[in-house]
């Protein structure tokens, strides 16, 4: 390949990849839009133009872009995806939808962060370059197509997670949060990128679309697919896991999650255990159908590797199980309310993990339509997940603006004071135990009902689904406790109360998230599903 | 019009009327009315959305009959005009019976349209190609798909939906009129509600003028959803929807103890009735697959029928086989006409699941205790809800979902309607309220109206329910009237000539009367007929009953105990009304002080009085009988010979109209008996309490027990109070009632056993059951607990919690591929 060739083929590759990337590109440029404001001083206190602003165009351009792309491929119906920029990242449905989800995410976080105030208008800029920056990350993540685009893309997403837990530079416990994940999200990315250079080394390959081919290779030869190899491969495998079990914080890797959370604002807290388990999740997913490889060539896999593959979806479900009871139980006794949703964002990403789990199983046997549904219900549950669980985070960050207190035991009779406030946060919780007519329900109901087909395949799984459901009932006491405090429990006299009316402008929040949260688990199961089930045609085609 | 536009026409008609109310009543919550205590806009805007409803479902039921051709074929019009209305015997030639066809039989020019008629009757809903079609159903809404189930919102219209819906929004809306006028009291700021006693004075509250007009809108709106519905699943919705805005209404005076217990009540009775209905669901969705009830067009029934498709054919038989180990098993009809079996247990037990839903929502035995504590709410709401519709909806789904029913089904159903209405007809003769009398009327009522269904009486059965929505809404109006004229006095033996003081109200009343009762003069025998509408359906639901019993002999008492009921129906409701209206006022003070109510109040009345003197006319032959025929479900016009297991016949109409004995038919025979026993009732409730010749008294005393039995209701409160409520209490009673008739040397020794018995109870509830519970919340608090010292928040940990992480991971992948 001459220098010419080569030119030619980056450029025409440009041109196809860049109208692809215009999501992207338009964060880019607001980064550097929020910038150049900052620099010449026009976004200051009392001009027209205010960083929120920058960036919510910003978003809303990206937005709209992304939509058209999503548009298109559900249009088109089985578009089989493109490569980008010379097959590092991917552009397919699944890209698209997650460009949508989380562009989606951050205009109510960033709402959110308007109605709450944090951040000020002086240190606006700061603030949303880091999330806009972030998001750039997770969007990576979800359409990385090359184990380096992974490790990048979790990199880029952690590291501005890291300044903005950090973000309230006055408080200590903020301070030391921001460390105590530098420092794990450090250890963790080590290892990862040790899993990825033995998987490399492995294959002979770090692109993505490759490994399954290279990996059937190996599996069809048994003098190659025993002893060392397998070792080598099942702890490359591990560890390239652990970097993503990092980012949804589970069990064993979860440590930095309670406190980074309490130490962060509520408002950052929220992005971190919505958008960003969407970024892991999705790319959790894209691994592991890797290592499956095309669904079409199921019949000619080998059975070393189909056991391989059982073997990753069993491990997962372990994982899964004991992350939610550990996510669960560990909740009882937290007494603020950020700690425990810290821990119930581990319950919950154990839960969605049961998905993954189903999925692999599935898969490493053939059945591509229990597939579909294992991802039907993991999309669902998040897009779910996403309302429910900004709304609980949101109310908390309302809350805290007027009684200046994440303490439980501050919040007894709420629903005195803030009727509006507490209903919304009685449906948030509602809906994260699971319990109908919230949107919580039809999402664990789709995920469990995928674990229990898989567990027809291997009866092992029967355990994990049992303490699935367990775990729903597990978690009613610590979730009801909040609202016994909020609807039973006396106040003090001399505690402070919040009064936010409904009709407000905070009140508009909590009413549209917790709308959002009951619709859909009534009337818009349907379209909440047909948008789910069409992404999985399009992952799955 | 093509019949899918007519399609679209219905639907968009019958969908505008189904929503408005919602739309009302969201406009009534939300609009703050709060500000305004004073005016009456909430309920302007509540009689609009309901009127605007009736006009819709009017001009839905017009255009139905037009356009299917309905009208045309059933010429009932130039009948009227043709005819005399004193034209003689209308029995239907034997002939023509046959085919269930009972339009206009005797008609010169009807015979054109005979043979199409008659193939028209025999095929029920299921038509030939060549029809025009009658039914109509469709999806607004598919709200979910889990496998192969969907769940939707739809809609199945069809003659009994169109007269439902009529009904419905005509009665709602002359009650929502007379609300007006009877709840206009709470149009102020300062309520002050007699009945609650707070501290030295009354409570006093604002108003809530506007949310009862906003609970009556959001019931509205549910019930005319539960009609229109076209599948289980969205009837269950609804049904659940009926059941909470009745509790709000039960209990809308929620400052009195005894309604929002009695809501209560209904509430948690209703969900013991509502368990079965969900076992029921469960059954279907497991053996069947869906949820919708039966689908029209041939095309998409092939591809995705019914629930009714698939059990029955075009004939409306099931196909029962016997399986190789001796079970029976029924054979259902999949999607491309596959087959599949599923046990006839099974089918059974779906059945009288999801009856189970409807014993508790139209308070049958044994789930009855609810509806008399339920006149507790505002009386527009006794005579809407608790009287006239909701508790109908339970005889509503019973008809709907009839095809689901197998034999066995159906009898059980008719036991409990015979053993119901004889129960509270009964406990009715004792009852003091004037709303309680007319709540237990309506019980009995709801009694015959299952009975009807169990028998095989379909069209009587729902005859019966839409003639009685009519006269009991009416009598309900008119009692509201009295205890309105009477400033909230409710008790008859305080009454007693109101006849002068509300003139309107009595004679309205008295016309509700002749209709329950079923008082009239037939015309087989004077050459002139004069019927109200009560007289041609419990005339057709006791034919019914002869017929069954003619059929299968064993079921006597299916015949008898309607009999009975007839005559004690008419003994207790002119009881009612000689107590109240005539004769010599009891309490000078109350009758002083009566006064005949406002026009917003009797004008409902007088339509009421109307339609339940017209609603049925002509029995039939009439145009109601012939609507509802319409929508029968196929086969129940020839019956059902007896079947395995049960060996069950039901019979057709045939049967009902067969000579018995010399020129009269069952239907004559029947009749006869029935007017015999309402007139003989009639007539001694007259002598008791019309001329006074009797003494009520004398006989009280004479029959004590009874008496007091049937005052306390046969005891079902004390039963459920005893069973459910307090089991340890019977235990005590037990005791006790063994201290009196043991020498009283025991009694120390027996209470010292009894106190032994609840100290150990207790000690082993607190120390072992408790202790138990405790145990383990101790327990998963504690395992909480020490996970939490995991976070020591100790950096240095935290990282080399990564290695151990990796390795406790990589251990568990090695266990697990050992």
């Amino acid at each position: 390949m001459n220098i010419e060739t080569l030119f030619n083929y980056l450029k025409s590759d440009l041109s196809t990849s860049l109208p692809a990337f215009s999501p992207e590109l338009t964060i880019c440029a607001t980064i550097l839009a929020l910038l150049f404001a900052r620099l010449f001083n026009v976004d200051r206190r009392g001009s027209l133009i205010s960083p929120a602003g920058i960036t919510l165009t910003g978003i809303g351009v990206a937005f709209v872009l992304s939509v058209v792309q999503l548009g298109k491929f559900t249009d088109s119906g089985s578009d089989q995806g493109s490569g980008m920029f010379t097959g590092l990242l991917l552009f397919d449905g699944f890209t698209a939808f997650f460009r949508v989800f989380l562009l989606v995410s951050i205009i109510l976080i960033v709402w959110l962060t308007q109605l709450s105030g944090i951040p000020d208008r002086e240190d606006g800029p700061d603030f949303f370059i880091l999330l806009l920056g972030s998001t750039l990350g997770m969007m990576l993540m979800a359409s990385a197509n090359h184990m380096l685009m992974l490790f990048l893309a979790i990199e880029m997403t952690s590291v501005p997670s890291y300044v903005m837990v950090g973000f309230l530079k006055g408080r200590k416990t903020a301070s030391e949060a921001a460390l105590k994940y530098v420092v794990y999200g450090g250890g963790a990315a080590g290892v990862m990128l040790y899993g990825i250079s033995l998987l490399a080394g492995l294959l002979g390959t770090a692109h993505l679309p490759e490994m399954a081919a290279q990996l059937a290779k190996i599996a069809n030869d048994p003098a190659l697919m025993s002893g060392p190899t397998l070792t080598t491969l099942a702890i490359a495998v591990v560890m390239i896991l652990v970097g993503i079990a990092f980012k949804l914080s589970l069990f064993p890797f979860h440590f930095w999650c309670p406190d980074a959370f309490e130490g962060a604002s509520a408002e950052v807290a929220g992005f971190l255990s919505v958008a960003s388990k969407a970024g892991a999740f999705a790319l959790l997913v894209r691994f592991c159908l890797a290592m499956v490889g095309e669904f079409t060539e199921i019949h000619a896999t080998p059975a070393a590797m189909k056991q391989f593959n059982l073997q990753i979806g069993v491990v997962l479900g372990f994982v899964a199980a004991i992350t939610a009871t550990f996510g669960n139980l560990a909740a009882y006794s937290q007494t603020n309310m950020k700690r425990l949703l810290a821990y119930s964002t581990i319950a919950h990403a154990g839960y969605m993990l049961m998905a993954v789990s189903a999925m692999m199983i599935f898969l490493s046997l053939g059945d591509s339509n229990g597939a579909k549904r294992a991802i039907e219900g993991l999309l669902y549950y998040l897009m779910v997940y996403l309302v429910m669980n900004l709304g609980a985070f949101g109310i908390v960050a309302l809350i805290r603006n007027e009684i200046f207190s994440e303490q439980i035991a501050d919040y007894a009779q709420l629903a005195k004071s803030s009727p509006m406030l507490a209903v919304g946060m009685l449906i948030c919780l509602f809906s994260l135990v699971g319990i109908p007519p919230t949107g919580g329900f039809v999402g664990k109901f789709m995920i469990f009902a995928a674990m229990f087909d898989a567990a027809e395949y291997q009866p092992i799984m029967y355990a994990v689904f049992v303490v699935g459901v367990l775990n729903t009932v597990f978690s009613l006491f610590y979730y009801l406790n909040v609202l016994r405090v909020m609807w039973i429990v006396p106040a003090d006299e001399s505690a402070r109360t919040a009064e936010v009316p409904l009709a407000s402008r905070s009140g508009a929040f909590v009413a549209v998230l917790s709308i959002a949260v009951i619709v859909t688990g009534t009337i818009f199961v349907a379209p909440v599903q047909q948008i789910a089930e069409q992404v999985t045609r399009l992952v799955s085609s | 019009m093509e019949p899918d536009q007519l399609k679209n026409w219905l639907s968009l008609l019958l969908t505008i009327a189904w929503l408005l109310p919602l739309g009302g009543f969201a406009l009534e919550i939300f609009a703050g009315f709060w500000s305004t205590r004073l005016k009456k806009t909430a309920a302007y805007i509540a009689v609009g959305c309901i009127g605007a409803g009736f006009v819709c479902s009017l001009t839905a039921l017009c255009s139905w009959g037009m356009h299917t051709g309905y009208w045309a074929e059933h010429d009932y019009l130039t009948k009227f005009f043709q005819e005399t209305p004193l034209g003689g015997d209308h029995a239907p030639a034997d002939g023509h019976a046959a085919d269930g066809h009972h339009g206009s039989e005797h008609d010169a020019h009807h015979d054109e349209h005979s043979a199409h008629g008659a193939e028209h009757g025999a095929h029920g809903h299921e038509h030939d190609e060549s029809k025009y079609p009658t039914v109509f159903a469709g999806r607004y809404y598919q709200l979910a798909e889990f496998g192969s189930l969907q769940l939707e919102i739809g809609y199945y219209i069809d003659s009994l939906t169109l007269v439902m819906f009529t009904m419905v929004t005509l009665i709602a809306t002359c009650i929502h009129v007379f609300a007006i006028g009877y709840m206009s009291d709470e149009l102020t700021e300062d309520y002050v509600d007699h009945f609650v006693h707070v501290g030295e004075g009354h409570l006093h509250r604002p108003g809530r003028f506007y949310r009862f007009f906003a609970f009556l809108s959001l019931f509205s709106f549910s019930m005319l959803g539960l009609v229109i519905a076209g599948n289980v699943f969205m009837v269950f919705i609804f049904w659940e929807l009926v059941g909470i805005c009745s509790y709000l209404l039960i209990g809308f005076y929620t400052e009195r103890k005894s309604a929002s217990t009695a809501a209560n009540k209904a509430f948690i009775v209703n969900r013991v009735g509502d368990f079965g209905f969900l076992i029921g669901l469960m059954i279907l969705w497991t053996s069947f697959g869906t949820f919708a009830f039966s689908e029209p067009s041939a095309e998409k029934a092939a591809e995705n029928p019914g629930l009714f498709q698939m059990l029955r054919d075009d004939h409306g038989q099931m196909t029962v086989e016997i399986a190789d180990d001796g079970s029976h098993q029924v054979v259902l009809t999949g999607p491309e006409g596959t087959h599949k079996t599923i046990p006839y247990y099974l089918l059974v037990a779906a059945g009288i699941g999801i009856f189970c839903g409807c014993v508790g929502k139209s308070a049958q035995f044994p789930l009855q205790t609810w509806l008399p504590d339920a006149m507790e709410g505002p009386t527009p709401v006794s005579a809407l809800v608790h009287s006239a519709t909701m508790v109908a909806a339970g005889v509503y789904l019973v008809g709907r979902f009839y095809p689901m029913f197998t034999p066995e089904v159906l009898v059980t159903i008719a036991y409990i309607g015979a053993i119901t209405l004889f129960m509270a007809a009964t406990i009715a003769v004792v009852a003091t309220d004037i709303k309680r009398v007319l709540a237990y009327s309506t019980i009995s009522q709801l009694g015959y109206m299952m009975l009807s269904l169990g028998v095989g009486g379909w069209v009587a059965g729902l005859l019966h329910l839409i003639t009685h929505a009519f006269f009991k809404s009416l009598m309900f109006l008119c009692s509201g009237s009295v205890i309105h004229g009477c400033h909230h006095e409710q008790e008859m033996p305080k009454m007693g000539g109101l006849r002068k003081k509300m003139p309107i109200t009595a004679y309205t009343m008295l016309i509700g009367v002749i209709a329950i009762t079923g008082l009239a003069i037939p015309g087989t025998y004077f050459g002139f007929q004069f019927a109200m509408s009560g007289y041609h359906s419990k005339d057709a639901i006791v034919a019914t009953s002869l017929a069954y019993w003619g059929l299968n002999d064993q079921h006597v008492l299916l015949f008898i105990l309607p009999l009975a009921g007839a005559g004690i129906t008419a003994f207790y409701m002119f009881r009612l009304w000689f107590y109240t209206f005539a004769g010599e006022p009891r309490d000078q003070h109350i009758h002083d002080h009566a006064h005949e109510s406002p026009a917003v109040m009797w004008v409902p009345l007088v339509i009421l009085s109307f339609f339940a003197i017209f609603c049925a006319y002509d029995g039939e032959q009439g145009p109601l009988w012939g609507l509802l025929v319409h929508s029968e479900p196929a086969g129940m016009d020839h019956g059902f010979d007896p079947a395995a297991p049960g060996q069950i016949a039901v019979p057709g109409h045939h049967h009902v109209h067969e000579k018995m004995s010399g020129d009269a038919t069952v239907h004559d025979v029947a009749g006869r008996y029935a007017l015999a026993v309402a007139i003989a009732g009639a007539i001694l409730a007259y002598l008791f309490y019309g001329a006074r010749l009797l003494n009520p008294a004398d006989v009280r005393r004479q029959v004590a027990g009874l008496h007091e039995f049937l005052v306390e209701k046969w005891r079902f409160d004390e039963l459920y109070d005893a069973m459910f409520v307090k089991p340890v209490h019977v235990i005590s009673g037990w005791i006790a009632a063994l201290d009196r008739v043991v020498i009283d040397g025991f009694l120390h020794g027996t209470s010292k056993a009894a106190v032994d018995v609840s100290t150990w109870d207790r000690r082993f509830d607190e120390q072992v059951i408790d202790g138990l519970v405790n145990w383990v919340g101790d327990r998963t608090f504690r395992v909480g607990r020490s996970l939490r010292f995991v976070q020591t928040g100790r950096l240095r940990q935290y990282v080399m919690f990564i290695a151990g992480g990796l390795f406790g991971v990589l251990m568990l992948v090695y266990i697990l591929t050992l």
